[in-house]
């Protein structure tokens, strides 16, 4: 694949050609929370210049796909039903038949233009077609088909998908299977003058809500998202750091993942007011709990907790922002005490914390695409590591008439490569890719917390008799950070040293991290709350991932 | 646990601001006779303002919360006026909440409406809700309360008023609450209800008096 034009990429990393792509780490995770819109269906001939042995020869080419008619940002935009059909001149055909080919097979390499809020990226849709008889005389018409880089984005804002280039290698045989010499033809062919102004295969709207909100369509963020990819430049996106929950409007802050239809219902004995619609009514409407890996804690303890958790995270590096997807966190939920400081009484509650995913302290494994400029798109799956103990630490300030929290939560965690997919092809990453050191965060008390790790801020407050908004402790919210992913080492196998290519890729400070947390269910407690477990007491609130 | 209580008590010195309430004594001679209308009834009555229950100055908020029960005319004094035989802290979608989490209350019904002292000039009987008794729960943090909690009724607006005073509500029973909410801690409850006769848009009364 080539780009139009030189690319501002490192030259270490242009040295690898374009077999090796960019990718990008722990954010870019988009779950493939397909919401079933409308289809956009493109079907566009366009003339374009073939360079032949024989010299430039007039050629037309066909695209046929098919997109979501529109999206939400972080949600795929995923071609489906990619055609690519060259219409090669009788010229071609007399530079195959003096090789004496008789059959031929073909190869293309469409180069696609992504370009949104004036950024660009490109993409490469690659199709094989099968062997096709050599015509003896008039054009030859080859059609490929192939799965291609599926884009997502971290902004809003119309998506343009543009041909561009396009390569096509010929692998000719003779009539008697043998291969031609030489064995293969490669073409180039470029848009057309004529094609100027209609390149442009389709325009799908990026909306920044997370879903379309039709109800007959409930995203279903998948437990293993396949995902994504920023389809950003370096020169960015707008994937903004996530805001900090503001907390200032009462009921606004508690995140749908605390307030979901299900959590914390009371007594529905309770009765029937006859001007309330509330109570009661609401079973019906529930939305159908999204699936989620398993989550269970087979030895709880009173005072045994679990909670899903998955969110976004940015990598500055790519300007992309990415989903790490839904994960288990078991907790132990300290008791919360009070004490009396300078600044008045305090309510501490420190909380010890795992990540659990089939009896592992880490996230689900996940997948993420990456596309980034003047690389192949890149695929990768990913998977954090927890090295060390997790810890939930909660002070919460009672100024009458208010409770002011913050919640830290510190883990230590290494992000480990499982495995690279470069344009479908596997790039052995070794089975001990992984970040040298746990990923790090600006840490507010070094002294008392040395070492490596990931520092989350929930904040969350209850002012005068109004209800509770931002991160509450055991019905979550939201929490934020900023994280520094470390320099990559033991990746790649076989002689060929990976680490410096991810590390130059992906490594670096200042990404940004929004997680959701959802309600904790009280695995340990006599009669579990109603909406907060599932009847095997799991975690019955799966948080979406929110901006 | 000096210092919280303080704070406590300015909680419900604040609160008491609003509603003029407290057990006083009578400023005349006592009601023996309630004539509640109508009577015997159902009624209903649900939250008008946020209601609040908290604890060592940590808040727990029910925006939404509703009661049902039967009321009937009653001598002596203090007489029981009515009977909630079920009430409902949070609805689905609107939980109370608190900044240690969402709070799930569960009352262990009947509770009591007890009246003591009827100011005919404003039509306010003044009096507590009894017998309270109910479970919360915040995470693995689960406790008890019981008590009584005073309040007033309005019958012009129909308004059950309940503003506890301190030591009138206590935590019996505690787990995984840690020194925030230990066995003696003293509650508050606050907050409004609109009372309706079961089924209808009728403001029910209560009148006392001394024949």
């Amino acid at each position: 694949m080539r780009g139009p034009g030189p690319g501002p990429r490192p030259s270490r990393v242009r040295a690898r050609g374009a077999t090796i792509a960019a990718f990008v780490a722990l954010a870019p995770l988009l779950p493939a929370a397909a919401v079933a819109v409308g289809t956009l269906k493109v079907d566009t001939a366009l003339p374009y210049v073939c360079t032949l042995p024989s010299g430039p020869q007039a050629a037309t080419v066909r695209i046929t796909a098919a997109f979501p008619e529109r999206v939400a940002v972080g949600e795929e935009i995923r071609p489906t039903d990619v055609t690519t059909t060259v219409e090669l001149p009788a010229a071609a055909v007399a530079d195959l038949t003096v090789l004496e080919a008789a059959t031929v097979r073909a190869e293309t390499r469409l180069t696609v233009g992504v370009t949104q809020n004036g950024q660009r990226a490109e993409a490469t849709w690659r199709g094989t077609s099968p062997s096709l008889d050599v015509p003896a005389d008039g054009p030859l018409t080859l059609t490929t088909t192939g799965d291609v880089p599926i884009l997502t984005t971290g902004g809003p804002g119309d998506l343009s998908l543009t041909a561009g280039s396009l390569g096509v290698d010929l692998a000719p045989s003779t009539a008697d299977g043998a291969a031609t010499v030489p064995a293969s033809l490669s073409v180039t062919c470029v848009p057309a003058e004529a094609a100027e102004g209609r390149r442009v295969l389709a325009t799908v709207p990026v909306s920044p809500g997370a879903t379309t909100g039709e109800p007959s369509a409930p995203p279903t963020p998948s437990t293993a998202p396949s995902s994504s990819s920023p389809s950003s430049s370096p020169a960015s996106l707008p994937s903004p750091p996530p805001s900090r929950p503001t907390g200032r409007e009462p009921a606004s802050g508690t995140s749908g993942a605390s307030r979901s239809p299900a959590a914390g219902r009371t007594a529905d004995s309770g009765p029937q007011a006859a001007d309330d619609t509330a109570p009661g009514t609401g079973a019906g409407t529930e939305a159908p709990r999204p699936p989620a890996p398993t989550c269970r804690n087979d030895k709880p303890t009173s005072k045994s907790l679990t909670a899903y958790i998955t969110g976004y995270s940015n990598v500055r590096k790519l300007n992309g922002a990415n989903v790490i997807p839904v994960s288990c966190t078991l907790i132990e939920q300290g008791d919360p005490e009070i004490v009396f400081l300078p600044d008045g009484v305090h309510l501490l509650q420190k909380s010890d914390a795992e990540l659990s995913y089939k009896g592992r302290r880490q996230t689900p494994p996940f997948e993420a695409t990456f596309l980034t400029f003047g690389f192949a798109p890149t695929t990768a799956t990913l998977v954090l590591e927890q090295v060390g103990p997790m810890a939930v630490e909660s002070d919460i300030l009672l100024v009458f008439p208010d409770n002011i929290a913050e919640t830290y939560i510190r883990a230590p965690l290494v992000l480990r490569v499982l495995d690279v997919r470069v344009n479908g092809t596997r790039l052995d990453v070794g089975p001990s890719c992984r970040t040298a050191k746990p990923l790090s965060s600006p840490e507010p008390d070094p002294a008392k917390y040395p070492g490596d790790h990931l520092v989350l801020l929930g904040k969350g407050q209850l002012l005068n008799g109004t209800d509770a908004s931002g991160y509450v402790l055991t019905s979550g919210g939201p929490l934020t950070g900023e994280v520094t992913i470390p320099a990559f080492e033991n990746c790649g196998a076989g002689g060929e040293d990976l680490d410096r290519l991810l590390t130059a890729t992906i490594s670096g400070p200042g990404n940004h991290l929004k997680q959701i947390q959802g309600q904790t269910c009280a695995v340990g407690v006599e009669v579990p709350t109603e909406g907060q477990c599932t009847e095997d007491r799991q975690p019955y609130v799966v948080p979406k991932p929110a901006r | 646990m000096k210092k919280p209580m303080r704070n406590v008590a300015v909680v419900a010195g604040a609160a008491t601001a609003a509603f003029a309430l407290a057990v006083s004594p009578a400023s005349a001679v006592p009601s023996t006779v309630w004539t509640v209308n109508p009577s015997p009834a159902n009624f209903t009555a649900v939250n008008s303002g946020n209601i609040v229950l908290s604890v060592n100055g940590i808040a727990m908020t029910c925006t939404k919360s509703n009661a049902s029960g039967t009321m009937q005319s009653a001598t002596g004094n203090p007489a029981t006026v009515a009977s909630i035989s079920a009430i409902a802290f949070g609805a689905t979608g609107a939980p109370c909440t608190s900044v240690l989490g969402n709070v799930t209350t569960v009352a262990t019904t009947p509770w009591t409406v007890v009246a003591q002292d009827y100011t005919a000039a404003t039509g306010v009987t003044k009096g507590y809700v009894g017998n309270v008794d109910a479970k919360v729960t915040v995470g693995a943090c689960v406790f008890r309360v019981t008590g009584k909690a005073s309040g007033t009724y309005t019958n012009s607006t129909g308004a059950l008023a309940v503003n506890s005073l301190a030591g009138e509500l206590t935590v019996v029973s505690s787990t995984n609450c840690g020194s925030a909410v230990p066995v003696g801690a003293k509650p508050l409850f606050k907050g409004t209800y609109l009372v309706k006769v079961a089924g209808s848009t009728t403001i029910p009364t209560i009148v006392g008096s001394n024949p």
